[in-house]
């Protein structure tokens, strides 16, 4: 049974029908066969892009939940010194984001699937799968 | 399938011995069958939170959520 970590925009996109990955989004968070994992920054960046992007700050209380709901099953992994040290050196060598680096470690660390909304920057470079 | 080496309390192990006798089968196959209820419960708690939650709270919001997500941090 594999676990799978999900990055924010997986999140948001089950909670937001206009997103083109909404459906497999939302059923892989109601799927009750598979473990579901995040990461601790996944609670700012959706809080972030709720205030910010969405300008729905009632929004923020249901994303959260879904987290914890999470850290429930799979768990919210947090990161660590070594995990951003891991991080910086997957963003410096595959030229993205250590906040992506940072998803991308931790599913290396810890033998996990990610799952990420991210075609430009990480499905297209065979770092996370589509919902 | 792996095999394993697993520490449990005395106790503990009585009582997983004595469901093995109880239903005829061994203290391994025990083990697995309560360690895949367990995390089988654990999902289906969680999706079932999950169901309530998006039918209440999923709502439009223009989509593109991975560049949302870029558009929003900090910058560099």
């Amino acid at each position: 049974m594999t676990t799978l970590l999900l990055d924010a925009s997986v999140l948001l996109a089950a909670f937001d029908p206009d997103d083109k990955h909404h459906e497999p989004a939302r059923a892989l968070l109601e799927d009750d066969e598979t473990t579901l994992a995040t990461i601790d920054l996944a609670r700012y960046e959706v809080a972030n892009v709720a205030i910010r992007g969405w300008r729905s700050p009632g929004s923020v209380a249901p994303l959260l939940t879904a987290i914890d709901r999470l850290a429930d099953d799979g768990g919210v992994l947090a990161s660590t010194g070594t995990l951003l040290t891991r991080a910086a050196e997957i963003a410096e060598d595959r030229t993205i984001s250590v906040y992506d680096a940072a998803y991308v470690a931790t599913a290396g660390d810890n033998g996990l699937r990610l799952v990420s909304c991210d075609e430009r920057d990480l499905v297209s470079k065979g770092l996370a799968v589509l919902p | 399938m792996a095999k394993v080496m697993v520490s449990l309390p005395d106790d503990l192990l009585s009582e997983v011995d004595a469901e093995a006798r109880r239903t005829g089968t061994t203290r391994s196959a025990v083990m697995r069958e309560f360690a895949d209820r367990a995390l089988r419960r654990r999902h289906e708690g969680r999706a079932s939170a999950m169901r309530s939650l998006l039918a209440e709270e999923a709502a439009p919001h223009g989509g593109r959520s991975a560049d949302q997500v870029k558009a929003t941090r900090p910058d560099p």
